[in-house]
């Protein structure tokens, strides 16, 4: 089967390629999918120019991206909870990463079935932005009438945010580019700061949780705004002491400006490394099916043309999702 | 299964010889919610009476869209006939939306049925009758009634189903997006 794989880190053009490679065979706890459309993600990015190459090291050639839509063609025998014919999504766990490619064996756990409603483009750009989300909000504990800053709010990781948190009834202030602010509006922000002509620091005061998806000084700036015993959740700052414990890295401690910052205000900082679930996503499944949430592509790529659409997310200019349309 | 029994009898006189065969190619099952009983693509063996609950039969598109064609609620029959009747596999997918009681048959048995027991040709023909008539019924009201006219026609249909099926289910029914289904439930409050 044709599998779009990495080859050497690097440049995109000069990093990906088009490769012959086995059908997968699938683990009793498995499933395998005929793959109908991939999404790609910031992350992907990274891992083909070699950022994460110390956290991730990724042997070549691997077939690439997370995301996926499709149908269950062939089920392991521990398999109960899907059959064959069934139309799903997922995030794939690490060690099962390449969903650019005709056929992918999936653990059961990190599937769902899709929402009906939508089509397989659409459902394939949701899962990975759509658990980070939901389980960044879900950990600061999201509930009704809460403010939350939601940065970076036309991603997809901020533009899910920011439809989750309204679900939940939370009041959400973002921030984005002047060319952006009417549609992230459109998603049901309530206060939309324009980070090209105002200063967030000057309007977003004591919030109950801020969301931070930018990283840097963002993360060290979301303790002025946040609230005296609130939360700060972070997705791109450093590690927090007991997620660097379950990374193996025991003595770690948290940078010391920041563990000021935290304790000066009582707020807990919390980094959330996104874990593959297929309950969560069945949660989303419900939210986008009573359109509590409605999912956002850019643009949707041919098979042939999954290297473009590295180069597109690359360019940091996408509005939404990017998806590869596979079959 | 008494329910069928009282129905057939309704319309025609059944003997008790009868009565046993149909037994005999019937089992009346409880099905959870979220239970696929036919699904696209596949053989489909199987028609349902439904005694109670409600259940779903819709299409998938090439995109992967679900169309709803039909739900069945207490008394109506279930299947994908176009698969049976033309021996073909199912372009459709039944599933139940609610916890549901139904009696599940074999689809040619029954179908074969009048050939031991002519008293079901009657049954069998009456039920087509108003399968037709409901189907013309659904084609005509589908083009020349308006959104806000199919939503009330549906709602007398099925007078309790928006307290377990989700707004895509209707819509997709009625051939309308979410959003108009949400703005003709608006105009409905307001007016």
């Amino acid at each position: 089967m044709k599998a779009l794989q990495l080859i050497k880190y690097g440049e995109i053009k000069d990093s990906l390629a088009f490769n012959e490679v086995s059908k997968p065979i699938i683990q009793a706890t498995d499933v395998l999918i005929e793959v109908r459309a991939a999404a790609i993600n910031p992350i992907d990015k990274s891992i083909v120019l070699g950022n994460l190459q110390s956290l991730l090291p990724i042997p070549f050639p691997s077939t690439v991206a997370y995301d996926l839509s499709g149908t269950v063609v062939e089920k392991g025998d521990d398999v109960s909870n899907f059959e064959v014919g069934d139309l799903v999504y997922s995030r794939v766990p690490q060690e099962q990463m390449g969903t650019i490619a005709e056929y992918v064996a999936v653990n059961s756990m990190a599937v769902s079935k899709k929402p009906g409603n939508i089509t397989f483009e659409e459902a394939a750009g949701l899962p990975l932005a759509g658990l980070t989300a939901l389980q960044s909000l879900e950990y600061a504990g999201i509930k009704e009438n809460d403010s939350v800053l939601i940065h970076a709010g036309s991603g997809g990781v901020g533009s899910f945010a920011i439809q989750y948190a309204k679900s939940k009834g939370a009041y959400v202030l973002t921030t984005t580019s002047t060319n952006n602010v009417n549609w992230v509006k459109e998603l049901g922000a309530d206060r939309v700061i324009d980070y090209k002509t105002e200063d967030y620091r000057s309007i977003v005061r004591d919030v109950d949780i801020v969301f931070d998806t930018l990283g840097q000084n963002y993360t060290l700036e979301a303790f002025e705004v946040v609230k005296q015993d609130g939360k700060v959740i972070s997705i791109v700052g450093p590690l927090d002491e007991a997620s660097a414990a379950s990374f193996g890295i025991p003595d770690y401690k948290l940078p010391e400006e920041l563990a000021k910052l935290s304790n000066d205000k009582n707020a807990e900082y919390k980094f959330i490394f996104m874990h593959p679930n297929g309950q969560h996503l069945s949660e989303i499944k419900s939210l986008i099916e009573d359109e509590k949430i409605k999912p956002i592509i850019d643009t949707v790529y041919s098979f042939n043309e999954s290297v473009e659409a590295f180069t597109h997310l690359a360019s940091g200019r996408a509005k939404g999702k990017i998806v590869i349309k596979i079959a | 299964m008494e329910e069928l029994i009282n129905k057939i009898k309704s319309s025609i006189t059944l003997s008790s010889k009868a009565e046993e065969y149909l037994f005999s190619i019937s089992k009346e099952k409880t099905v959870p919610k979220g239970e696929v009983l036919i699904r696209q693509g596949q053989a489909v063996k199987k028609t349902y009476f439904v005694t109670n609950g409600c259940l779903r039969s819709y299409c998938i598109d090439k995109d992967g869209k679900e169309h709803t064609l039909q739900f069945a609620i207490k008394e109506w029959w279930i299947s994908d006939f176009i698969a049976i009747y033309n021996n073909e596999l199912a372009t459709l997918t039944v599933e139940c939306i609610t916890d549901s009681t139904i009696i599940e048959f074999n689809a040619k048995e029954l179908d074969g049925i009048h050939s031991l027991y002519p008293e079901f040709e009657a049954f069998q023909r009456k039920n087509l009758e108003r399968h037709v008539v409901s189907l013309h019924k659904r084609i005509l009201n589908q083009l020349q009634l308006t959104a806000q006219e199919r939503y009330d026609l549906f709602l007398e249909q099925y007078p309790d189903i928006e307290q377990y099926t989700p707004n895509y289910h209707i819509a997709s029914y009625l051939g309308i997006t979410q959003q108009s289904l949400s703005r003709i439930r608006a105009e409905k409050v307001n007016k």
